[in-house]
């Protein structure tokens, strides 16, 4: 795009994007160089050794995994419907679904803590990841559909006129030819239920529920505020991150964009 | 054309067993040209119907989030501390306390200069980086990856970091001492006057990468003759980004106009954990103001209000956001 002809000009574009680069990079150094200064390495020995701390993990596992089950089969068996099966006054109930799509959690606090409560789901994995999965499930929905709807109708026609049923339909063709979108809806779910701090933060009480948003929280309490303990509990709880991330580059990029390039 | 369809060789054929073939013979070459009526083998079988399959979706959502925006409406009449069995109904008593609040007035005033402040920055940046990295630079993949890593990392987890890099010790007051800038040292999230600021740039250390990787999908769908020609006819970088690339991207910039209206209206994790909506309100947005009426204060019929008026707010974007999907969508 931009053009530079020149050697001179070519070296100061690189020292302009280094530059600008610089602040991404910076709290990213903070956080390991905040995380080793006064004890050094054994601060992650301190954190590591507080009974319960990979706990956490399971935790934010358990819940991201759960919520990226449901998502995806919640929404593939939705999209299969709105995009090729026969639905009066399809339109309305995709707008019903899509209507979800700009909530704001927080608006759904004061209900479901009282329901939670009623219904006994008060800190368990259900009042975290039932909430996440239907705030997911418009979106992907949202995504499937529009790809489903790129597919071409006779490949369903020749599936019907071969006899199968929709199971099979859905089975043998819709589940194998969606896999690019299904990675997009897979790593979507899985940052929003693994980095989601207000559905546990206010749902799951005892620290043997709580996920790794919540770990800064809970060290800050075990550490007495030692700062360094504390940034290094975040380097832990941020490696698992940057390691999917790094792995999966490209699913990452397009799985975090797909909704707004067509 | 897909196989399937010019009937030459459907998978469809080979595996059906001779039962089934009882079905309408003409459907096995439903568009051969010139044939009459040769797309009726679409009406042969009947197309089943897609409820069932919708349900599961429309239980989980209808269930779940309809289900409390009812509940939700409903608390709003209430004066009602969350516990007690028999709440006061005040009716529009919350709306009107509402419309009166400064406090409220302050959490809009603060997400819609917050949404203008991020968005224009990271348009700015976000661009500029994708246009920067589809030059020839070297090590673009490097600097790709050391902007889009924010957007992966959950800010709950980056909070402490930044707690610790703006407090009137942190790194950040070191380096500007250390490059000479001492006088611009405060603390930076301990006075009002920088504490959004200091919000603000965390979120656009948090988002540029996504802006990038968005615009940066755009630039590749530009055709590099129209940039030669411009170039041929005397067109320099700056005028280039300006005449041919910035309105090309536009559909991408008017998306992410709206999902960051939506996202500063969900504003939540950042200011809470870094600033806890303060220092004096300062830092404090309609998602906190929420979660500390119904939480910490008990006021849960106010906050269920405060609510009600936050997903209508949300709601008018929403669909803004829709409308102009499905008008790009008609192109």
């Amino acid at each position: 795009m931009f053009e530079v002809r020149s050697r001179w000009k070519k070296v100061v574009l690189q020292v302009v994007l280094t530059l600008l680069v610089l602040p991404y990079l910076f709290p990213l150094v903070v956080m390991v160089q905040g995380s080793l200064a006064g004890a050094g390495v054994s601060n992650f020995r301190a954190v590591v050794d507080v009974p319960g701390f990979w706990r956490f993990f399971v935790n934010s596992g358990i819940i991201a995994a759960s919520v990226i089950a449901i998502v995806y089969v919640v929404a593939m068996l939705a999209s299969y419907g709105f995009a090729k099966l026969r639905i009066f006054g399809r339109e309305v109930y995709f707008w019903i679904l899509l209507a979800c799509l700009t909530l704001p959690e927080v608006v759904l606090l004061a209900p479901l803590f009282t329901t939670d409560q009623k219904l006994n789901l008060y800190n368990t994995y259900w009042s975290v990841l039932l909430p996440l999965a239907a705030l997911q499930v418009p979106f992907a929905v949202l995504l499937t559909r529009n790809f489903i709807n790129g597919l071409p109708d006779e490949l369903f026609e020749a599936f019907r006129v071969d006899g199968a049923g929709t199971v099979r339909t859905f089975r043998n063709l819709v589940v194998p030819l969606t896999r690019p979108i299904a990675a997009a809806v897979i790593i979507f779910s899985l940052i929003g239920a693994w980095n989601d701090y207000l559905m546990p933060l206010v749902f799951l009480q005892s620290p043997n529920m709580q996920t790794i948003t919540l770990v800064p929280q809970f060290f800050v309490g075990e550490f007495n505020n030692d700062q360094t303990k504390i940034l290094a509990s975040a380097l832990i709880t941020a490696i698992p991150e940057i390691v999917a991330y790094l792995g999966l580059q490209r699913l990452f990029e397009r799985g975090l964009t797909a909704g707004a390039v067509k | 054309m897909p196989q399937v369809a010019t009937g030459g060789n459907p998978k469809g054929a080979q595996t059906s067993s001779p039962g089934r073939r009882w079905r309408p013979a003409r459907a096995w070459h439903p568009k051969v040209p010139g044939v009459p009526g040769a797309t009726s083998g679409r009406r042969g079988v009947k197309i089943a119907s897609g409820i069932p399959w919708i349900m599961p979706a429309l239980v989980l959502c209808v269930g779940l989030v309809y289900y409390c925006i009812g509940y939700t409406g409903l608390i709003s009449t209430w004066s009602w501390d969350g516990i007690s069995p028999n709440p006061e109904h005040v009716g529009a008593g919350n709306y009107s306390a509402i419309v009166h609040d400064p406090l409220f007035w302050g959490a809009v005033w603060h997400t819609l200069i917050f949404f203008a402040v991020t968005f224009t920055i990271q348009t700015f940046l976000g661009l500029l980086f994708a246009v920067l990295l589809h030059s020839k630079v070297k090590l673009a993949g490097i600097y790709k990856v050391v902007i889009f890593t924010p957007v992966v990392l959950a800010p709950a987890i980056m909070a402490p970091v930044f707690r610790e890099m703006f407090s009137p010790t942190g790194q950040l007051n070191s380096v500007l001492h250390a490059i000479g800038l001492g006088v611009l040292e405060q603390p930076w999230i301990g006075q009002t006057s920088t504490a959004l600021p200091a919000i603000m740039a965390i979120t656009i250390w948090e988002f540029t990468g996504f802006t990038f990787v968005l615009y940066y999908a755009a630039l590749s769908q530009i055709d590099n003759a129209i940039i030669e020609a411009a170039r041929l006819d005397g067109a320099g970088n700056l005028r280039v980004i300006t005449r041919i690339v910035w309105p090309n991207v536009a559909g991408t910039t008017f998306a992410l106009a709206t999902l960051g209206l939506i996202g500063a209206l969900k504003t939540f994790d950042i200011p809470w954990l870094v600033t806890s909506a303060g220092p004096d309100y300062a830092t404090n947005f309609l998602g906190t103001y929420i979660y500390q009426q119904i939480i910490q204060l008990d006021h849960v019929g106010y906050g269920a209000a405060l609510s009600v008026i936050l997903l209508v707010i949300a709601v008018i974007f929403g669909v803004v956001l829709q409308l102009w999907r499905n008008r790009r969508a008609d192109h």
